[in-house]
């Protein structure tokens, strides 16, 4: 809550954001405050109460938002210029907050932005314990085998993956733990604030937050000696030939992609 | 020697010492405004340092300053971070005014300085890395034209504050007299 303006704080206070429901919370200026819930989309009127038809619910200020923006990047704003490139930041707690607005372009290149009027601000949730199913069958004869999480966007690619990467971490009694390299480009595996990960990836777990994969990759490699290298959607040559260096090194991989279907995948450049 | 010229005497001892020491005590708080000053500036310094080449946020900035130095006005910067890292609900501007106001007497900062050190705050935070140099390195400047000319004036000031004690003590004893 203490990430927005004092306005806003009042109409949410009284809501039901902590039950593990609610997904996003998305603010856009002059429009109405949309909260999506596992089982549809909610609004909030003057008053606090939460409605089902938008139309009537609360119309965010440009107020709102640049005090939003005020609290959330702790009256810093030129300290997330990087992110800002990339239009999202983390927050204490993993939630990433997307950002859009008026892009900053210098000599073709998006340098930052400004007159931010929409946020999407994603709650992060870690789910314990919903890999278990699949835990029996990435080991085969007792070694962890190489596991690609293929599915379309929104499916819970990224949450599979985290719990697996904590339970292979951590081991179990038929498998002793390893040690994981996460290379997490977006914070999004585990949601690292001021270097520290909100999420739990277990023991035996070293991340290197924000880094291109490629890069991180190598460098993982080189300085953390993984026994595994956990990436989150990958894509694109550079991706794949850090991927195979990392296999001639002897570390298993676990990624995931965004796709359809293993066809779809079949056809993917690169991948 | 009758006890009436004892008292006279005892009470123009006193007098002088008094305005004697009170013009010591002004002579010692100009040069204790001329340390603030240095002490403040150094914190600038430091601050420009953790949000240009640290990239710190300004909660953290301030923390890592108030923690790092000593005395009142390290006191003030640990004060703002708690408040920032608090995240009250307010502006920032408004945050750090709250923290200079509460300086207590002992800091022997001027009601000026307490001014240009409140103002300071209006600009700070808002996007853009290099706006924020400026702005710090402006306020630098503004602190640096002030302690080089309380230097230049130091000594004839402390000279003038610890005469002026004396002779006002004198004269009051004349008077008295």
């Amino acid at each position: 809550m203490k990430i927005f303006s004092r306005r806003l704080r009042k109409l949410l206070s009284g809501l039901p954001v902590d039950d593990g429901r609610l997904q996003e919370i998305r603010l856009r200026v002059r429009a109405p405050i949309l909260l999506r819930f596992r089982d549809g989309e909610r609004s909030v009127t003057d008053s606090g109460r939460m409605i089902s038809n938008p139309a009537e619910g609360y119309r965010v200020t440009p107020d709102d938002l640049k005090e939003t923006l005020d609290y959330l990047s702790g009256y810093s704003m030129y300290a997330y210029e990087e992110e800002l490139r990339q239009g999202f930041l983390t927050i204490q707690g993993g939630h990433r907050i997307g950002l859009a607005g008026r892009a900053v372009v210098e000599a073709g290149v998006l340098r930052s932005m400004k007159y931010i009027t929409f946020m999407n601000i994603r709650l992060a949730r870690e789910i314990r314990g919903c890999a278990d199913g699949l835990i029996p069958f990435v080991y085969q004869e007792g070694n962890l085998c190489h596991t690609l999480i293929l599915s379309p966007p929104g499916a819970g690619k990224t949450t599979l993956l985290r719990d697996l990467i904590r339970q292979i971490s951590d081991g179990n009694r038929k498998h002793p733990g390893m040690t994981v390299g996460v290379v997490d480009e977006r914070s999004e595996i585990g949601a690292c604030y001021q270097g520290i990960p909100q999420n739990d990836l277990g023991i035996r777990t070293d991340i290197l937050d924000a880094s291109p994969k490629a890069q991180g990759m190598m460098m993982l490699i080189r300085t953390m000696s993984p026994e595994a290298v956990a990436v989150d959607e990958i894509g694109g040559n550079a991706d794949v030939e850090a991927l195979e260096h990392c296999m001639n090194c002897g570390c298993k991989i676990l990624a995931t992609v965004h796709g359809s279907s293993i066809e779809e995948l079949k056809k993917k450049d690169g991948v | 020697m009758n006890l009436q010229f004892i008292l006279k005497v005892l009470g123009c001892g006193l007098i002088l010492t008094g305005s004697s020491g009170y013009g010591f005590a002004l002579a010692q708080r100009y040069k204790a405004r001329l340390d603030a000053l240095t002490q403040l500036r150094q914190m600038i310094l430091l601050l420009k340092g953790q949000m240009i080449g640290v990239n710190a946020p300004l909660g953290e900035a301030f923390l890592a300053i108030g923690t790092r130095t000593k005395g009142d006005l390290s006191g003030l910067f640990r004060q703002a971070a708690e408040r920032i890292l608090a995240s009250p609900g307010e502006p920032f501007p408004g945050i750090w005014r709250c923290c200079v106001g509460a300086l207590g007497t002992d800091c022997a900062l001027s009601s000026s300085d307490r001014h240009s050190l409140a103002a300071m705050a209006e600009h700070l935070g808002y996007l853009d890395r290099e706006l924020q140099e400026q702005h710090l390195l402006l306020y630098l400047e503004e602190l640096d034209s002030v302690i080089q000319e309380l230097r230049r004036r130091k000594q004839d000031q402390c000279r003038l504050y610890g005469s002026m004690g004396i002779l006002c003590g004198i004269f009051l004893v004349l008077l008295i007299c």
